[in-house]
C-alpha cells in the first residue's frame, strides 16, 4: 500500500537519548538531509558533525554514540541488513566507525527512526528498550559484569523477539579495543566504541518495535531483487579446500594481473565464507605475517596448512545468513573449547591468532574467538597486541617478570589465550595492552613503539599494503583510519563501477601486475571511487561481499531510486558518497585531527622493504597517494583540508 | 493512515488483545480506538472483530472472518534464499528459522505456531522471491 505523505525507504526520523537528563526525544530528519547524505553513515555524519563538540572527550559525556540503519535496510533489497556504530573514536580521537551484520540493523527501522543517537552519561548501568509504545531507560545493575552472550540471552528470554546489541567485559572495563555485540557474537568492533558505550554505563539497546518500512515502487524493489538473487544462487562446485593455496601461489608468481570478478570471491564465500582466503592471501601476500616482519616464507604454503578452509567448515553446524542476505557466508561451529560453540571465525580472526602470531593451533583459534567475542573485543585489533608484545618479548622489552612466567614466545598457543584472557580483564601486563598497540607502547617507552603498526592509533587489519597499495592508501587515507573495508585495488575491480559511473576508470581484463604499485591519477581516481562508494553502501546499508558481485549484477542504485521514488543518476549518488566523505574529514579536521598523521609509518608501507617473500622490496610511496588523492577530491594536496567553501556547502544543510 | 474502530464497538476487547503493536486502546464495554502512529495496517483487529467496528485506510469495513478461514504462511524451501526478510517483516514473532533440509546447513523459515500467527501475509508480501505462499489453514 503506498500512501501519501509516507517516507520512501527511510523513517524520517531519529532519536536521541540523553543519558545525563534521561530523558528521549524523537526528532524529525528533513528530506533535503536524506537527498544529501543519504541515510544510515551519512545521517550519523550530519548529526555527530553538529552535535559533538570540538573539544569532546570520547569517553566523556559530550561524545555522541549512534546507532544506525541503512537506506535500503528492509526494502525488499538484498544484502542490506548492515547496520553501524559511529562516535568519535577513543582510539583515533577522530571519526569512529565500526558496521556489522546480523538482525539488528532493521530492528532500528521497525522501531520508526533510521538511527538512535546516545549523548551524556547515565550515573548507573542502564540499557535502552524501545518497542512500538515504549521507549525507556531501564536498569541494567543485573547484567552488568554478564558477557556479550550471557547478556542477549538474559535479554532475550525478557523480551522474546526484541534485537540485542550490547556490551560485553571489554566495554565496561573500558578497552579501547572493545565493539558492540549482537547475535551472540557478532562484532561491530572497530573504532574502540564499545568503550564509549561503556563509559556510557549503556549496557546495551533492545528493539521490539514492529513499525513497517515503506517503499516506492515494491515490484520494481522485488525484480532488482531477483536479479540480485540469480548471480548469488550460481555456485558451481570448487576445489576442496588444501588446494586453495595453489591458488594464491599462481597469483603470486604470475607477472601479470587479472582483473578480479567478485563472482569468483561469492563462489568462495558461499561454500567456505571469509575463512576461504586464509591461504590464498597468505601465497599471494595479502596476509601480513609475524607482525609485518615475516612472509609467506615464515608461514608458507604448508605450515599455513592448519588455517585451511575445510578446517573450518568441518566444524560447522549450521549456516548463518545476516538479514536480507541470500548467500550466508556466517556459520556457528561447535568447539572444543571453553565453551561448547562459536561464530564461525572470520578471516580477519584467524590471520590475526595464526599466522600474524605464528600460531599453528587452530583450537586455540576457535577458543580465542569465543573469548573475544563474549568480552566484546576486536579480534583484529587483538591479534595486533599479541603479537606487538611477542615481539616486545623477544626484543626483551617485556620479561619474563612482566608476564608471571609465560613465555610470549611466537606461536605459543598457550601464551596467546594467557594473553588475551589478560587483556579481557585487564590484569597484569594485560592492563598496559588492553587499549591497543598505540596506548601500550606509549606506556612501554621509545623502544617498544618501534614494534607497533598501527594508523592514528587503530590496528591495521590482515591486508597488506606492500601486496596492494590500495590497502596502504585507504587505510592512510580515510577518515576513520586502519580499516580493511574502507578500500583496495582489489575492491574497486571487483565493484565494476565503470559500468555505471562516469568518472570511474576501466580495468583492463589483464594487466602488467608492476602496474598495481605505480602512483598517478588513475590511482587517485580508483581511491577517490572507492570511498565515495563505500559511503553510498554504507549509507544505504548495504554488505560489501554483496557490492563484490559487481554494480552492474547488485544494482544498488537502481534499488535506491525504487525505494525512495527519487530519479538519482549513479553520479547523483556518489556525489551523495563525496559529500559524507567531505563531511568525515570536516570532523577529523574540527576535532584537531591532522590528516597526515594518519599516514601509515614503518613495516606496513614498506620501509624498510621486505627481503624475502611475497612483497620482496616492496615499499608504497604513501605520500603521494594520498596526496593524489586528495586532489582528486578538490582537497588541499598537503594538508588534506576540503575548502571553506566545501566544508560550507555541507554542514549548512539541515 | 490506520485502521479506524467505528462507534458499532462494542468494547469486547478482541482487537486490543491481538494488536500486535499495542495500537489500541480502550476499556471493557467501551469503544476502542486505534493509534495512528503505532498501527503498522495488519489488519488484524479488523479480521476478529465480531461487531463489524473496523474500517480499513480506505474507510471501508472489515468483515470478521471466523479464524479457521485465516490465511498463513506456506514455504516453498526450493525458491527460498534463506534470507530472512519474511522473519522480520512478522510482527507477531510467528516464525523462525532451522535446519530443514538433508545435508544443507542453510537454515530455512517456519511457522513456528500456527495459533500465533494474525494471517497478515507480511511475509508474503516482504518475500522478493516469492517463496512464501499465503493458504486458508487447515482444520
Amino acid at each position: 500500500m503506498n500512501l501519501p505523505g509516507r517516507s520512501k525507504g527511510f523513517m524520517g526520523s531519529i532519536m536521541v537519548v540523553d543519558l545525563s537528563a534521561q530523558t528521549i526525544e524523537t526528532q524529525p530528519v528533513s528530506l533535503k538531509v536524506y537527498r544529501t547524505f543519504l541515510s544510515g553513515m551519512g545521517l550519523a555524519a550530519h548529526v555527530l558533525y553538529h552535535r559533538i563538540p570540538e573539544d569532546a572527550d570520547p569517553l566523556g559525556p559530550d561524545n555522541m554514540l549512534g546507532f544506525v540503519s541503512g537506506l535500503l535496510t528492509g526494502t525488499g533489497s538484498l544484502f542490506t541488513g548492515r547496520w553501524m556504530v559511529t562516535g568519535k573514536s577513543p582510539l583515533t580521537g577522530g571519526w569512529g566507525e565500526a558496521n556489522c551484520g546480523g538482525h539488528f540493523s532493521p530492528a532500528i527501522k521497525r522501531c520508526g527512526v533510521d538511527g538512535i543517537f546516545f549523548t551524556g552519561m547515565s550515573p548507573k548501568p542502564v540499557y535502552l528498550y524501545v518497542d512500538d509504545t515504549t521507549a525507556q531507560l531501564r536498569d541494567a545493575g543485573s547484567t552488568w559484569g554478564m558477557d556479550t552472550v550471557e547478556t542477549e540471552t538474559f535479554l532475550s528470554a525478557r523480551y522474546p523477539g526484541a534485537r540485542v546489541a550490547c556490551i560485553g567485559p571489554a566495554g565496561e572495563r573500558l578497552s579501547l579495543m572493545a565493539g558492540v555485540s549482537t547475535d551472540q557474537g557478532r562484532m561491530a568492533a572497530r573504532s574502540g566504541l564499545g568503550a564509549v558505550m561503556g563509559a556510557k554505563r549503556l549496557k546495551a539497546v533492545v528493539l521490539a518495535g514492529n513499525k513497517r518500512i515503506h517503499v516506492h515502487n515494491k515490484e520494481a524493489m522485488k525484480h532488482i531483487s531477483r536479479i540480485c538473487n540469480k548471480w548469488v544462487q550460481f555456485q558451481p562446485p570448487f576445489l576442496p579446500g588444501f588446494l586453495t593455496a595453489p591458488v594464491g601461489t599462481l597469483l603470486r608468481i604470475m607477472p601479470w594481473a587479472f582483473t578480479q570478478d567478485g563472482l569468483l570471491y561469492k563462489i568462495l564465500l558461499r561454500k567456505w565464507g571469509t575463512v576461504s582466503m586464509n591461504q590464498i592471501s597468505v601465497e599471494m601476500g595479502d596476509s601480513p605475517v609475524q607482525n609485518w616482519k615475516g612472509s609467506n616464507r615464515n608461514w608458507g604454503f604448508f605450515k599455513s596448512l592448519s588455517a585451511h578452509p575445510d578446517l573450518f567448515t568441518r566444524k560447522e553446524t549450521r549456516k548463518y545468513h545476516c538479514y536480507s542476505c541470500p548467500l550466508g557466508c556466517g556459520g556457528i561451529c561447535r568447539t572444543s573449547g571453553r565453551h561448547p560453540r562459536t561464530h564461525k571465525p572470520e578471516y580477519e580472526t584467524v590471520l590475526s591468532f595464526g599466522g600474524f602470531v605464528l600460531n599453528r593451533d587452530v583450537d586455540t583459534i576457535f577458543d580465542v574467538n569465543e573469548a573475544l567475542n563474549r568480552a566484546g573485543m576486536d579480534t583484529i585489533s587483538a591479534g595486533h597486541v599479541v603479537a606487538f608484545a611477542m615481539e616486545c618479548f623477544e626484543k626483551k622489552i617485556i620479561t619474563l617478570q612482566d608476564t608471571a612466567g609465560m613465555a610470549l614466545e611466537w606461536g605459543n598457543p598457550e601464551a596467546i589465550s594467557w594473553l588475551v584472557d589478560q587483556m579481557i580483564s585487564r590484569q597484569g601486563i594485560g592492563h598496559i595492552l588492553a587499549d591497543g598497540v598505540a596506548k601500550a607502547a606509549g606506556r612501554m617507552g621509545k623502544k617498544a613503539q618501534r614494534f607497533a603498526f598501527h594508523a592514528g592509533g587503530q590496528e591495521l587489519a590482515m591486508h597488506d599494503g606492500r601486496n596492494d597499495p590500495g590497502f596502504a592508501l585507504h587505510y592512510s587515507v580515510e577518515p576513520a583510519p586502519g580499516r580493511h573495508t574502507n578500500g583496495a585495488w582489489l575492491y574497486y575491480e571487483m565493484y565494476r563501477l565503470w559500468k555505471k559511473v562516469t568518472d570511474a576508470p576501466k580495468m583492463p581484463l589483464v594487466y602488467a601486475k608492476a602496474r598495481k604499485y605505480e602512483t598517478g591519477p588513475d590511482k587517485a581516481a580508483m581511491g577517490s571511487a572507492n570511498s565515495r562508494f563505500l559511503n553510498v553502501l554504507n549509507g544505504a546499508g548495504v554488505c560489501q561481499f554483496g557490492a563484490f558481485m559487481g554494480i552492474d549484477r547488485i544494482r544498488i542504485f537502481d534499488w535506491l531510486n525504487a525505494a525512495t521514488g527519487w530519479h538519482m543518476t549513479p553520479d547523483d549518488y556518489m556525489a551523495a558518497g563525496t559529500r559524507i566523505q567531505t563531511l568525515k574529514q570536516a570532523f577529523n579536521l574540527k576535532h584537531g585531527i591532522a590528516p597526515r598523521d594518519f599516514a601509515l609509518k614503518g613495516r606496513p608501507a614498506g620501509h624498510p622493504p621486505m627481503t624475502h617473500g611475497a612483497n620482496k622490496g616492496r615499499s608504497i610511496d604513501i605520500d603521494t597517494l594520498m596526496a593524489d588523492y586528495w586532489e582528486a577530491f578538490g582537497w588541499d594536496k598537503k594538508t588534506g583540508r576540503p575548502t571553506d567553501h566545501q566544508i560550507a556547502e555541507i554542514t549548512d544543510v539541515s | 493512515m490506520a485502521f479506524f474502530i467505528t462507534s458499532d464497538c462494542t468494547g469486547c476487547t478482541a482487537c486490543k488483545s491481538i494488536c500486535p503493536t499495542c495500537a489500541i486502546s480502550g476499556e471493557k464495554k467501551q469503544q476502542h480506538t486505534v493509534s495512528d502512529t503505532a498501527c503498522i495496517d495488519c489488519g488484524a483487529c479488523g479480521r476478529i472483530c465480531p461487531a463489524g467496528a473496523v474500517t480499513n485506510p480506505f474507510g471501508r469495513i472489515v468483515s470478521k472472518i471466523p479464524k479457521k478461514q485465516w490465511v498463513r504462511p506456506f514455504f516453498n524451501l526450493d525458491l527460498c534464499m534463506a534470507c530472512s526478510i519474511c522473519v522480520d517483516a512478522c510482527p507477531a514473532n510467528a516464525l523462525d528459522i532451522a535446519l530443514q533440509k538433508v545435508r544443507d546447513l542453510h537454515p530455512y523459515p517456519f511457522l513456528v505456531l500456527e495459533s500465533q500467527c494474525m494471517g497478515c501475509g507480511f511475509c508474503a508480501e516482504a518475500c522478493p522471491v516469492d517463496a512464501v505462499t499465503l493458504e486458508k489453514r487447515a482444520g
